[in-house]
């Protein structure tokens, strides 16, 4: 049975925002356990449940903790990265709509490994409720005397995708503008105000608890054993029973797509799936087999990402879904590299002279070179993120750019299922005086 | 741990210290790792431009941004040299700033001498492969009267808005809006006003933040940019002056790292344009009404200026500028020491030569860990680089004291004489641009007493002096007023005869800082009127007293008494400074006594932007001081002032409504108000809310 319930225990039953509740089920039993221990030993505990980043990048949380300076003088931070604004991803959004108190057990606990005091949850703008509910959790936790000389402050963003890069939310979290700093150096070592920080996304933190009422050695058998523990993975798209769904890492995504989330609706054909989040290497159908881990993801040339499924059926154009993607990253890209600023603009120039018909075929030829001096070449993800799904679209979907030159026109003729939808681009105009152009 | 670490660039095993970045290290190799965003003194690197793509190994298999990395022992990087990867990534970049670059390099100010233009051609692609419109924005945009910006041009490597950010402090350049729509503007849409605002367009690697007063003044292939020194301030920046067809179009800085590191005030950089001012005195004149001069020949004014002398005898007073060259100073001390024995001078300054002891380069500031600054004026209004040092000093964690400190400090920082504070490092800032070499001149030039007689001759040199009110009111006594100045209304109304004075651009001679730093001027344009050298020659003459025309001369006969002997030739382009001189107790001097009377001590401060040169340049008018008082904290505080409050400040029955700054560096008991704001205010004043 994929499913197994760790951050999302016990929420079915019992609303879990209410700290009585969810100290019922045993909540923050595992602050005074982490306490009790050492900074060290309590690394080390972390360290052996092998817990990889769920923001994405899967970097084992344990270790970034042993990275934190804790002989600074500075203070110390604790940082949550609860900025999801993936296309595809509401994992987050979840945990903190539903278990706020799990998330800030597992800050309290996570703070004490790394000797901080002063821990912020940087939570999307748009999350309003999740911030609502979570704020009066982070209150009736501080009433109960449950921080002890803990501080967790919660700061709403203002809108800008580039937020959840880590760097820029530190930025941000200053009150600068949000944009990615250079690295090294890492946040480890100079993070927030130039002090040791360790970030984590909310899903990493909100499970440290089930790994000190388990330990470590116990939680390390869960799933593979490369990346033990579950996942909420958020499938959405052309998908019958679209939502979260807690598994275990290493489910078949097939599984994922067909068992549990009832397959693709009105007898549709399956066209790809983004497996995390907008960003990532899309998969064809044949690809669907491989296990829900960073591991098996890695080895076909996609990522694990956001753990967000994007499901796409055979009524869309597949130049219509990158120009999608492509307007969205170009539309957050922050500005500050040339790659990402200039080569987006130009991917998505491309994408439409390409959507219009009125491309050749050393356009597609183009499309793939300018992404190519793109990927690698920014500051930070943004520009592979904006990447890496146009590149895969070209490699396994070629046929379908190649009947847009020839047909000299978009082969669906207007029966494609993202026909007139348009990017948040064309609804946004900031600055007076300025025009955006696409 | 070694001082040094050994890497290999490009095959080429190069060792530097430990902590020198990439690209310094690369210059050590002598091979050349292209930026535009890098520039160390505007902070950490930001790695925003990504034109110094290089592969590095030990390092991920992608190029790296080398500005933002630190050499390190064993390391391999290959530029675009001898890797395809970087040479690739490098050109990639390129392509992409151009997509959008409006490359209208022909009527394009920086075309010729652009940063873009030369890495494109050493690095960039040969064609393009952009099809579509390219990215407009409206344009240029004026974000001061002083500076345009083209957006279009922008490449976005935020220099500009980090000099504003990081250097001035300022915070008015910002970036506005997302990614490929990102802007740069002045916040809120408010005129760029500040200081030093005019090094954004010398930072600016392309023509997007150009010089208003420069905007299609010329080509850079038909320029000449002649070294010298600028003479508006005490500090004594290193500058370029841009000359064509014998005007000066432009200055630029010419870094002196341990005097400016390359800043410029926007007084030195832009008041320039006083040289071609309307009221400009281009041949001697004389009084011809109240109001009224009318202009006389050479001959005819040697005669009377012969002739002037000589009735005014010893009992002549001169006041000088301190604007002058040394040289200028001595010839005109010499004539009127030798000549008449008129050794009664009213000097711009009284240096006290006691903190030479303790003289340091500038740039020492940066290295103090705590710094007094015992000003009475503010620091930016008198010698404003030397405001950025301070700033410079404090984000390096230096402990900054404004007022009498309470323990030692490691450097001062005073425009007064008084106690050192333990300090090592002391920084005296002069009135005048060039007062301690005016005053060194005029003692070197003769040893006789002042006789004790009712002055019937004032001899005023400068218009700064002309222009200032004590002197003035010596003119209104004197018999006879014999002027050397640039400009008519500088004199109008009180001297009977005005010989035309040149500008610090165009002469040739020596000054000599605030730190004692002897530095050449060179004579950047040559000025509608012969030197001044050169007449009081030829009156000296006349007097029997033998004063060369040539500066080299004139300074070789003072060097031996001044400047330790040192050659005319041998004062460099970046002067070095002298040696201390043997360090005496100044401990023992009494500050300047403040007397105990009720009320606040007022500062009428000169501000930066005022005086014959700023006058006479109407795109800095906006930069004038605003009709504020600024004062302490403690001192708002007591009388319930809140910042921005319109106060009264009253003495002695005058009253002025001012608004109130509170401000960090003004001690309390004293308030500042620019010159031209306090009008008949008295020493001391009330404010009230």
């Amino acid at each position: 049975m994929p499913v197994r319930e760790v951050l999302l225990a016990g929420a079915d039953d019992r609303d879990l925002t209410k700290l009585a509740e969810y100290q019922a089920i045993g909540g923050y039993a595992g602050v005074p356990k982490a306490r009790a221990m050492s900074s060290d030993d309590l690394i080390a505990e972390l360290q052996t449940a092998n817990l990889r980043g769920r923001g994405g990048a899967g970097f084992p949380m344990g270790r970034k903790a042993s990275l934190i300076d804790r002989s600074s003088p500075k203070p110390k931070y604790l940082v949550v990265n609860a900025d999801e604004s993936e296309p595809g991803a509401f994992k987050d959004r979840e945990v903190m709509a539903r278990v706020p108190h799990r998330l800030i057990e597992g800050c309290l606990i996570a703070a004490h490994a790394i000797e901080c005091r002063d821990v912020y949850i940087f939570i999307r703008g748009e999350y309003l409720t999740e911030y609502e509910i979570l704020q009066s959790a982070v209150d009736e936790a501080r009433a109960a005397k449950l921080f002890g000389d803990v501080e967790i402050t919660v700061h709403r963003g203002a809108g800008a995708y580039i937020c959840g890069e880590e760097t820029a939310l530190l930025d941000a979290l200053e009150g600068k503008r949000g944009q990615p700093r250079p690295r090294p150096p890492f946040p480890p070592v100079q993070g927030l105000y130039d002090a040791p920080t360790q970030i984590n996304n909310v899903c990493t933190i909100a499970t440290v608890p089930t790994i000190m009422e388990l330990g470590a050695a116990e939680f390390a058998k869960i799933g593979p054993e490369s990346s033990p523990g579950t996942a909420i993975f958020s499938i959405s798209g052309n998908i019958a029973r679209p939502g979260n769904y807690e598994l275990l890492l290493g489910t078949p995504m097939r599984e994922l797509i067909y068992d549990l989330a009832g397959g693709i609706p009105d007898g549709r054909e399956l066209k790809c799936v983004i497996p995390g989040g907008s960003s990532v290497p899309a998969l064809s159908p044949d690809e669907i087999d491989v296990p829900l881990d960073y591991d098996s993801l890695a080895k076909i040339g996609t990522f694990f990402g956001a753990a967000s499924l994007i499901v796409v059926d055979d009524r869309c154009c597949i130049v219509q879904l990158a120009l999608r993607s492509t307007k969205f990253y170009m539309h957050e890209s922050c500005g500050k590299c040339t790659p990402c600023r200039e080569g987006t603009r130009w991917m998505v120039q491309l994408l439409e002279k390409i959507e219009a018909g009125e491309a050749e075929l050393s356009d597609l030829d183009l499309l793939d070179d300018v992404g190519s001096r793109i990927l690698g070449r920014s500051l930070c993800a943004l520009g592979d993120f904006a990447v890496y799904p146009v590149a895969s679209y070209l490699k396994k979907w070629r046929d379908e750019f190649v009947a847009h030159v020839e047909l000299g026109r978009c082969p669906y003729g207007g029966s494609s299922s993202l026909e007139g939808i348009v990017a948040p681009l064309d609804a946004h105009r900031h600055h007076p005086g300025l025009e955006i152009l696409a | 741990m070694s001082d040094l670490v050994t890497l290999t660039i490009d095959d080429r095993e190069v060792s530097v210290p430990t902590g020198t970045g990439l690209v310094e290290a690369a210059m050590a190799a002598g091979i050349e790792i292209p930026v535009f965003c890098y520039e160390p003194r505007l902070g950490d690197p930001v790695g925003a431009c990504r034109m110094c793509l290089c592969e590095v190994a030990p390092g991920p298999p992608k190029p790296q941004a080398a500005c933002t990395l630190t050499a390190a022992e064993g390391m391999v990087v290959r530029t675009a040299l001898t890797s395809p990867m970087a040479r690739e990534a490098q050109n990639g970049t390129l392509e992409f700033i151009l997509v959008n670059h409006p490359l209208d390099c022909p009527v394009c100010d920086k075309g010729g001498e652009c940063p873009l233009q030369d890495l494109t051609f050493r690095y960039g692609p040969g064609n393009t492969r952009m099809t579509f419109p390219k990215r407009t924005f409206e344009k240029p945009i004026p974000i001061s009267p002083l500076i345009a910006l083209d957006r279009e041009r922008c490449i976005l490597c935020y220099r500009c808005t980090r000099f504003s950010e990081e250097v001035a402090e300022d915070g008015q350049l910002v970036a506005v809006n997302r990614g490929a729509q990102s802007v740069i503007a002045t916040f809120e849409d408010e005129p760029y006003r500040g200081a030093f605002s005019g090094n954004v367009t010398e930072l600016c690697p392309v023509g997007a933040l150009t010089s208003t007063q420069y905007r299609f003044e010329a080509r850079p292939w038909e320029i000449q940019n002649v070294p010298t020194v600028c003479g508006l301030c005490p500090v004594g920046c290193n500058i370029s002056a841009t000359t064509r067809e014998g005007k000066v179009k432009r200055v630029l800085s010419r870094n002196h790292p341990e005097v400016d590191e390359g800043w410029l005030c926007d007084k030195g950089r832009f008041a320039y344009a006083h040289l071609q001012a309307r009221d400009r005195i281009t041949a001697p004149i004389v009084k011809a009404g109240p109001r009224r001069f009318e202009q006389v020949s050479w001959e005819d004014a040697l005669d009377a200026a012969e002739s002037t002398l000589r009735a005014g005898g010893s009992s002549t007073v001169t006041a000088l500028s301190g604007g002058e060259s040394v040289e200028e100073a001595y010839a005109l001390a010499k004539l009127l020491r030798r000549g008449l024995g008129a050794n009664e001078a009213v000097l711009p300054e009284e240096v006290p030569d006691g903190f030479d002891g303790y003289r340091a380069p500038l740039s020492a500031l940066r290295a103090a860990k705590s710094i007094a600054v015992l000003c009475d004026e503010p620091v930016i209004e008198r010698a404003p680089v030397v405001d950025l040092w301070l700033r410079s000093a404090r984000r390096k964690g230096a402990t900054i004291t404004y007022g009498v400190p309470a323990g030692d400090v490691e450097a001062l920082v005073t425009d007064h004489a008084g106690p050192r504070y333990g300090a090592t490092n002391v920084y005296y800032l002069p009135r005048t641009p060039n007062g301690r070499g005016v005053t060194d001149a005029w003692s070197a030039a003769g040893d006789g007493e002042p006789v004790d007689e009712k002055p019937r001759l004032l001899v005023i040199s400068g218009d700064e002096a002309a222009t200032d009110p004590s002197v003035r009111a010596m003119a209104a006594e004197a018999d006879f007023v014999l002027g050397i100045g640039m400009f008519e209304s500088s004199f109008r109304g009180i001297a009977d005869l005005v010989l035309p004075g040149t500008s610090y651009l165009e002469r040739d001679g020596t000054t000599v800082n605030l730190e004692g730093r002897l530095q050449r001027q060179r004579r950047a344009v040559i000025a509608p009127v012969p030197d001044v050298t050169m007449f009081i020659s030829k009156l000296a003459e006349r007097f029997g007293v033998e004063v060369s025309p040539h500066v080299s001369v004139l300074f070789d006969e003072l060097a031996a008494r001044c400047f330790g002997g040192i050659a005319f030739a041998d004062v460099g382009e970046r002067a070095e400074l002298p040696p201390r001189a043997a360090q005496q107790d100044v401990d023992k001097v009494p500050g300047t006594p403040v007397p105990a009377t009720g009320g606040l001590r007022l500062v009428a401060y000169r501000p930066l932007f005022s005086g014959a040169a700023v006058e006479r340049t109407p795109e800095l008018e906006f930069q004038k001081p605003d009709a504020e008082i600024q004062l302490s904290r403690d001192d708002a505080k007591a009388r319930g002032i809140k910042n921005g409050q319109t106060v009264t400040v009253s003495s002695n029955g005058t009253s002025v409504e001012l608004r109130a700054r509170i401000a960090k560096d003004v001690q309390a008991g004293v308030v500042r108000v620019a010159r031209d704001h306090a009008r008949d205010l008295h020493a001391f004043v009330e404010v009230k809310p």
